[in-house]
């Protein structure tokens, strides 16, 4: 057996222990299903996990193995078949599009692979996008500190076209963490970045969950990138099949091998 | 590449429902012109063949035949005895009318009287009830006319011929009534021939020879032109009845030329939108297919196979969209055609007529203008680098060089254009003016790029405000700033030209009100010339009008007949003794009713309308009398009643009548039911009573008349320049599915997405057709300009009221755009967007 599949679940989702720890974000029997019949694809098959605040977890599994849709579900991005996702307090589930849009807005920050960022506007202004969107004004003192944690005080004019992707990218990360939303979602952050930029966005990543208690969850098949994270939920076939707390490069690559036996 | 080509057209169908629309109706358009110029000769040919049928041949005067005739000949009874006894001719009638007058118990009609062939064979005399007439005093009339004077077969009624001698006369029978549009203002009667000939006397000439002929038409024919030539009569034509026709039609249908011509125009610019909506779609379809045209290239397509890959699509979609819109146009003028017929039964005549042309014509030019169009971007496609398949594809604006060519050559025909239209708007010459409206347009077409966007831009940057989707919205909307002009141009045109002719129609109507005004100094008037009042009868209908909604006051007068002797005569550069008519009316009670008090006559005077008599005073009776001299226009000279007491004029004829003053706030269209009003009331016919408010709503409704069937052509250009920007903004929306994804994802709500798109809409729509406005403004007051300030004094008006009706519609037309694009936007989930390449 392999070492890391005795950490399996070192959580367990019943509602007495779940106060326990503070969690961010926790589902129970989340499902979801693709196509009919012949076509029919299992993409989570009754998820029970739960994110601990301010802790940066990967999700990290082959192609196929539902960690793309998970992601997808917990942001409120795309609809659950059934069970439950909590985050703030809310079951996702229960709300309408308006919700949970306003969900969106207001409790949980992306990160995108690629085309983050909205290219007619400013950096300044895809930054401050969620808030004016919601038709708030933002803290001044939060934003100077967001954007001195992140280098971008003198890019904040430039269109995203004038842009490196590293410095999309930490826009991106800054545009998440302005909101103080409960979680931070990252699908691939660093997907399209060289390995030195991607170490730079991905410490960035690691130092707001230290420096500023943000939760955040990062989809990923980098070993490297999942390397940053405080622990590492693996997937397979629609299912969580195991957990590595503080991994390192190897420990991942090895896990991921075997996965894929 | 065909296939690739075709299956491009089906994969991306959805793509070009909105330019198969287009040119479809561009197409359709000039189908429906061509038909409605072949279907009125057609429905022509219906009437005016009418008098030749079953004639094989006619014989007609033609003074081109014979250079020493310049009038036409015409031929007697004698010649069409002669000719029935050619051989070969077996029956020979005379088409003659004489022209009289049939009283009936209560009123008179003017008669066309025709001889009639007995045996029904020739002249278009078609029975419906009774029989021929056969002896001298008996007569057959037209079926509707009967009905209308209430005559039928058995009644004897009295006719008068042209000298006036009357005589009794039985209707024996009714036939058809005529759809010929030169007879049927008359009642059309038919006699024997010998009776038609006692009738007209003198007059008893034929304008044709009808004849009909037994074995070879040729040698008939010959016959026929061989007798005429005996006897001299160079000019004669002798020709078969069918080619006679289509002469016949031929010579009446230069009008229906003109009305070709103009609706050519209004097709033309239907088209020249179509055009632009095409470039624009091909343009976006092409963008959002670099990727894959680059793939192409990559694997060994050569740049002119992407071209023609390109054009062989806007072949296939101009080819369906041509014949869908000649279809089109077939079916809506059948539908017309047979609507008319269900409605208007005398109308039966009405044909639909569709050539071969008429057909191929429009498909031919519907496929090349799409190909035309779609060249421009298929050129821009061939010259796509294979590596751009590798180029991820999201850059936030495109630049659109601007051709530098276009922006001089448009700068110069917009100089030049503007110079001639404030030169002939000066000068009052229209030629001019039209010349330089011709020029300028295109040239400020053509700058379209240098002003559209900054308009776009500037305008949504103010109404954004604070909201982020609605900045967003604006940005969007010049986003492609090269799509936005072409996109905004084609809606431009059309607003541009509505307004123009609104403005043109609007000042031209004012203008004429007050030309109207100053030459016609009275509302209205109603003159008892039959003598059904006097007087007295004159004053109590008079108040009775007074009561009436809508007249603000009245009074009467007099019309005399005064002498004037011939030293007077000559002094008004008249020979011999004259007869001046003198309105003889209550000065205070006058200057109450008329518009211009010059007209009011003080004690002592007389008022001289029109003409220049150019002495301080004329002699009338034994009187001399003070002369006032105005232009304005009257029947009469106004004189005070206690004026002409005094002159003592004897054996006078009079006659009263009321002037009538209308409230000025009376709207146009009411002064038709207020004629109406006070002709029930005096028992004067309609037609009789006038003045200026009565010629101001006969030119308001003339206008008014042209404008709505300006308005009605044009629209159907801003009806395909608004699919124009359903079809960008939809193309558009495909091309930013990833960007509204990523917006849904960061918190932007489905409401806030359409409405983001509905603002972008309206954005275009709504400057565009600010824009078109305010061009058509400028035109529309220097076209009025041009053509009017001849007759006077301008009054420049502008209809704002309607003007923001043509603003509101198109910003509604362009919210509607937005409906179908912004559903599909908000349908799809944030996941399924963000996926998508």
């Amino acid at each position: 057996m392999p070492f890391w599949l005795g950490t399996l679940y070192s959580f367990s989702m019943t509602s007495e222990t779940l106060p326990k720890i503070d969690y961010a974000v926790a589902t129970r029997g989340l499902t979801k299903t693709y196509g009919h019949d012949s076509t029919r694809v299992e993409a989570l098959r009754s998820v029970d996990v739960a994110f601990a605040r301010s802790k940066f977890t990967a999700i990290m599994g082959p192609s196929g193995s539902g960690k793309s849709t998970l992601m997808h579900c917990l942001a409120g991005l795309d609809s659950a078949d059934g069970g439950e996702i909590i985050i703030g307090g809310k079951n996702l589930l229960s709300l309408n599009d308006d919700q949970l849009t306003e969900m969106r807005r207001e409790q949980i920050g992306f990160v995108f692979q690629s085309f983050n960022l909205v290219p007619t506007i400013n950096a300044q202004e895809n930054i401050l996008l969620p808030l004016s969107l919601a038709g708030k004004k933002h803290d001044e003192a939060w934003f100077d500190t967001v954007i001195k944690a992140l280098g971008l005080r003198d890019r904040l004019n430039h269109k995203p076209h004038e842009l490196s992707g590293g410095q999309q990218q930490r826009v991106a990360v800054a545009r998440a963490l302005l909101t103080r939303p409960e979680v931070v979602f990252g699908d691939e952050p660093t997907g399209n970045l060289d390995s030195r930029t991607g170490a730079e966005v991905l410490s960035l990543m690691r130092s707001s969950t230290r420096e500023m208690g943000q939760t955040i969850i990062m989809v990923t098949h980098d070993p490297v990138a999942a390397s940053y994270a405080d622990t590492v939920l693996l997937m397979k076939d629609g299912s969580i099949v195991g957990t590595i707390e503080e991994p390192t490069v190897a420990t991942v690559s090895e896990a991921l091998a075997s996965l894929a036996e | 590449m065909l296939h690739v080509a075709l299956s491009n057209i089906k994969t991306y169908a959805r793509r070009y429902i909105a330019v198969v629309l287009a040119v479809a109706i561009g197409t359709a358009f000039l189908a429906a012109t061509l038909a409605v110029n072949s279907s009125t000769q057609a429905t022509l040919k219906n009437s005016l063949g009418e008098s030749y049928k079953n004639a094989d041949l006619v014989a007609y005067s033609d003074p081109n035949l014979d250079p020493e005739t310049t009038e036409q000949t015409s031929f007697t009874l004698k010649e069409t005895d002669d000719i029935r006894k050619l051989s070969g001719v077996t029956e020979a009638y005379g088409l003659g009318y004489a022209y009289g007058q049939m009283h009936t118990s209560d009123n008179g009609y003017n008669v066309q009287v025709q001889p009639v062939d007995p045996k029904q064979g020739l002249g278009g005399m078609e029975l419906v009830e009774g029989r021929a007439p056969l002896s001298n005093n008996e007569m057959i009339i037209d079926q509707s006319h009967a009905e209308d004077m209430g005559i039928s077969v058995g009644d004897v009624v009295a006719l008068d011929d042209e000298q006036g001698k009357a005589q009794n006369i039985k209707i024996v029978g009714l036939q058809r009534s005529s759809t010929n549009p030169q007879t049927s203002a008359y009642a059309l009667a038919g006699m024997s021939e010998k009776a038609w000939s006692n009738f007209a006397g003198e007059q008893a000439n034929f304008n044709d020879i009808v004849i009909k002929g037994d074995g070879a038409l040729n040698a008939v024919t010959q016959e026929v032109q061989d007798y005429f030539a005996d006897k001299k009569m160079k000019d004669i034509a002798v020709v078969t009845a069918d080619q006679k026709v289509i002469d016949d039609v031929a010579q009446m249908t230069g009008g229906t030329d003109q009305l070709t011509v103009v609706l050519l125009i209004f097709a033309l610019i239907a088209l020249v939108v179509t055009g632009l909506v095409v470039v624009n779609t091909f343009s976006v379809v092409i963008a959002q297919r670099t990727r894959e045209l680059a793939l192409l290239r990559i694997l060994g397509a050569k740049r002119k196979q992407i071209r023609s890959s390109v054009l062989l699509e806007a072949l296939v979609i101009g080819v369906v969209a041509s014949v869908i819109g000649v279809l089109l146009a077939v079916a809506l003028l059948a539908g017309l055609i047979a609507l008319l017929h269900a409605l208007v039964p005398s109308m039966s005549y009405a044909a639909m007529a569709v050539t071969p042309v008429g057909l191929i014509v429009p498909i031919i030019v519907g496929i090349l203008m799409t190909v035309i169009a779609a060249s421009l971007p298929a050129r821009r496609a061939m010259k796509l680098a294979p590596l751009a398949a590798l180029r991820p594809f999201d850059s936030a604006s495109v630049k659109n060089r601007a051709g530098i060519v276009r922006i001089i050559f448009g700068a110069i025909l917009a100089a030049l254009g503007v110079a001639l239209l404030i030169f002939g708007a000066v000068k009052g010459d229209l030629i001019v003016a039209f010349l330089g409206g011709l020029l300028s347009f295109p040239g400020i077409l053509m700058l379209a790029s240098l002003f559209v966007p900054s308009s776009v831009a500037g305008i949504g940057k103010a109404f954004a405000g604070k909201s982020t989707s609605r900045r967003l919205a604006a940005l969007n909307a010049v986003r492609n700033p090269g799509r936005t002009t072409a996109t905004a141009t084609a809606l431009l045109i059309g607003v541009t030209l509505v307004s123009m002719i609104m403005v043109g129609g609007q000042t031209a109507k004012a203008s004429l009100n007050n030309s109207v005004a100053a030459e016609y100094p009275m509302d209205m008037a109603v003159s008892f010339f039959d003598g059904t009042a006097d007087e007295a009868k004159a004053k109590e209908l008079a108040e009775k009008i007074n009561d009436v909604d809508g007249v603000s006051a009245t009074t009467t007068f007099a019309s005399t007949t005064a002498e004037l002797d011939a030293d007077t005569g000559a002094d008004m550069g008249l020979d011999g003794p004259v007869q001046l008519q003198l309105l003889s009316v209550n000065p205070e009670e006058f200057s109450k009713t008329v518009l211009d008090q010059q007209i009011v006559p003080k004690p002592g005077e007389i008022v001289l309308t029109g003409w220049d008599f150019g002495k301080p005073t004329i002699k009338i009776g034994d009187k001399t009398l003070k002369v006032r001299e105005t232009s304005a226009l009257l029947s009469g000279s106004p004189i005070a009643e206690e004026t002409l007491k005094t002159l003592g004029l004897k054996n006078a004829q009079t006659y009263p009548g009321i002037i009538v003053k209308v409230d000025e706030d009376v709207a146009g269209s009411k002064i038709n039911e207020l004629v109406t009003e006070i002709s029930d009331i005096t028992g004067v016919d309609s037609s009789m009573i006038d003045g200026g408010v009565v010629m101001k709503s006969m030119f308001s409704q003339i206008i008014d008349v042209l404008l709505t069937i300006v308005s009605a052509l044009l629209a159907v250009a801003v009806l395909i320049a608004l699919i124009g920007v359903a079809n960008t903004l939809s193309l558009s929306v495909l091309e930013r599915t990833r960007e509204n994804s990523l917006l849904r994802a960061l918190g932007l709500k489905k409401k806030q997405l359409q409405s983001m798109l509905a603002t972008e809409a309206v954005l275009i729509g709504g400057v565009a057709a600010l824009l078109g406005m305010i061009l058509g403004v400028a035109y529309g007051l220097l076209g009025a300009q041009s053509a009017l300030s001849e007759m006077g004094k301008m009054t420049y008006s502008i209809p704002w009221l309607q003007l923001i009706a043509v603003l509101a519609i198109s910003i509604i037309a362009a919210l509607l755009a937005s409906i179908m694009p912004g559903r599909r936007a908000a349908k799809l989930s944030p996941v399924e967007g963000l996926a998508t390449e």
